[in-house]
């Protein structure tokens, strides 16, 4: 049983990594984690501009997003994955990769997603700091770059980083469109070697698992970094402090 | 010096001509008239939920106003305008709220230094080296690289005026900068506001300090269900009270 794993391994490592570079395109882990770096860096700024749209005083920003935000939220991402890739084709009249389409749209989902943590951030800040900065004479642009957003992110790290490990879940469902990423990789070797399922898709689940708890880990020692921070020297010791931001990373 | 007198040197500091604001049906303000001359202390005392405190955020416009209008030096604040004109003219103002609103994230002296640097264009070093002045000047010169959270609150407040007379307002508003503060940490600012006041600063302040506004003010306004209902020199104010609203009030708090 464990030599089983072991010649898979040895067999098929270079396929898992990389997929069939350089003969093919990336795939494999290298894909999963490029495109999950990605999605997350390019969601993090969509998911500023939309939070401000939905604080907008103007309705024309405020309407549409909130609509896209409840919708995106309110359906499952493989639903989304399968209209992106036929509508987009349709919409550009150009053959768009999989993978471009599978970037794009977890950008909207993660982006919709993280939107609601920022918007939280923002809120959670009260008026008082915002009237502050007015009253000093900054601008609504100037008060949100210097004094709202810089609170409002830096508390949102550890919810950053719960997302990303969310989107290197989500990658997965790349393969109902034929991402060649990890799992797809995977499923490959499935397909040649026919008998040893379990060997395979259990290798599969161990490298997600790694790469997912690492992360969580990261996300709670930042998390309790801020917390500590955040409480100043004079009351360091305080446990409760850490209980607001947990819940926040909990619910993604 | 030129003979003719320019209009804004002639204008009050701040002149409120028939200010009315209202939620629905609720008048909060209504129909105020009042100036603040240059380099005068105006304390505004009253029960609470009278309007005092949204009457000093109206002039800054912090909040708006259904009717009537403030200048500030001659210049219509609510005027409609462009939002970076409004900021020009907030920025002129200081303001010092009564929950401190510090800026978390930023140490002491940043809190100080950061709206100059942005706002006004002031070097960064320029502006640092002014904030520690600032800051020893309410006391705090120690406490320049803390950030507020380490601070207590008496010193946040501090901090706050510092922040505030950064910009170099020829006009400062105080919103109750004392009632969120412990008994003890009262006198500390409260000190650093009457010195304040004995530089010539022009002042508006909302605060339950009677002592302060016995001691430090020109004039006291007493503003009862959105009226001003009197307006007098502190002695007079204290002594012998004409309407029937601030006998009461003076009465209670006495008890």
């Amino acid at each position: 049983m464990i030599q089983d794993f072991i010649t898979i391994i040895q067999d098929y490592w270079l396929l898992l990594l990389i997929g069939q570079y350089p003969n093919g395109p990336l795939g494999g882990l290298a894909n999963t984690l490029i495109l999950s770096a990605l999605a997350i860096a390019l969601a993090f700024p969509v998911s500023i501009l939309m939070a401000l749209a939905r604080l907008s005083k103007w309705w024309f920003l405020r309407w549409p997003m909130t609509a896209l935000v409840y919708v995106t939220r309110g359906v499952p991402l493989l639903m989304l994955i399968l209209w992106c890739y036929f509508v987009i084709p349709l919409w550009t009249g150009a053959d768009v990769p999989s993978f471009l389409i599978m970037l794009v749209t977890l950008v909207i989902y993660q982006g919709a997603f993280l939107s609601e943590v920022v918007r939280a951030g923002i809120v959670s800040l009260g008026q008082g700091q915002m009237d502050a900065a007015r009253a000093l004479g900054h601008g609504y642009m100037g008060a949100m770059r210097f004094v709202i957003l810089p609170q409002a992110l830096y508390n949102m790290i550890p919810s950053m980083i719960s997302t990303f490990v969310s989107t290197i879940k989500d990658t997965t469902l790349g393969y109902v469109i034929n991402v060649p990423d990890l799992t797809f990789a995977a499923s490959q070797v499935n397909n040649q070697l026919l008998t040893q399922p379990f060997q395979v898709f259990l290798i599969l689940a161990v490298v997600y698992y790694i790469l997912c708890w690492s992360l969580t880990y990261v996300a709670n020692r930042v998390e309790r970094r801020i917390a500590r921070r955040r409480a100043g020297p004079r009351n360091a010791r305080l446990p409760a402090e850490a209980a607001p931001l947990k819940t926040i990373t909990e619910q993604l | 010096m030129s003979t003719s007198v320019s209009e804004p040197q002639a204008a009050p500091a701040i002149r409120i001509a028939d200010v009315c604001k209202s939620y629905g049906d609720y008048q909060v303000l209504k129909n105020i008239n009042a100036e603040v001359a240059r380099g005068e202390v105006v304390v505004i005392c009253g029960p609470s939920g009278s309007g005092k405190s949204t009457l000093i955020r109206t002039v800054n416009r912090l909040e708006e106003i259904s009717g009537g209008g403030i200048s500030f030096e001659g210049q219509d604040i609510h005027a409609p305008m462009r939002a970076s004109e409004l900021n020009k003219l907030r920025s002129r103002i200081g303001f010092v709220f009564q929950s401190f609103n510090l800026f978390p994230h930023l140490s002491v002296v940043e809190n100080v230094s950061m709206s100059p640097i942005r706002v006004k264009g002031v070097a960064a070093d320029v502006a640092h080296d002014k904030a520690l002045k600032l800051l020893d000047r309410v006391g705090l010169a120690d406490k320049a690289n803390s950030y507020p959270g380490q601070l207590s609150g008496g010193q946040q407040q501090r901090v706050a005026i510092a922040r505030a007379l950064a910009m170099e307002p020829p006009v400062m508003l105080f919103d109750e900068p004392t009632s969120a503060l412990d008994p003890e940490m009262v006198g500390e600012v409260l000190s650093v506001m009457k010195s304040l006041a004995a530089e010539g600063m022009t002042m508006l302040c909302v605060t339950h300090e009677m002592g302060f506004a016995r001691d430090v003010a020109d004039r006291i306004w007493f503003i009862d269900a959105g009226e001003i209902l009197e307006t007098a020199p502190p002695e007079e104010f204290f002594k012998n009270p004409r309407h029937p609203r601030a006998q009461r009030f003076l009465a209670d708090l006495r008890h």
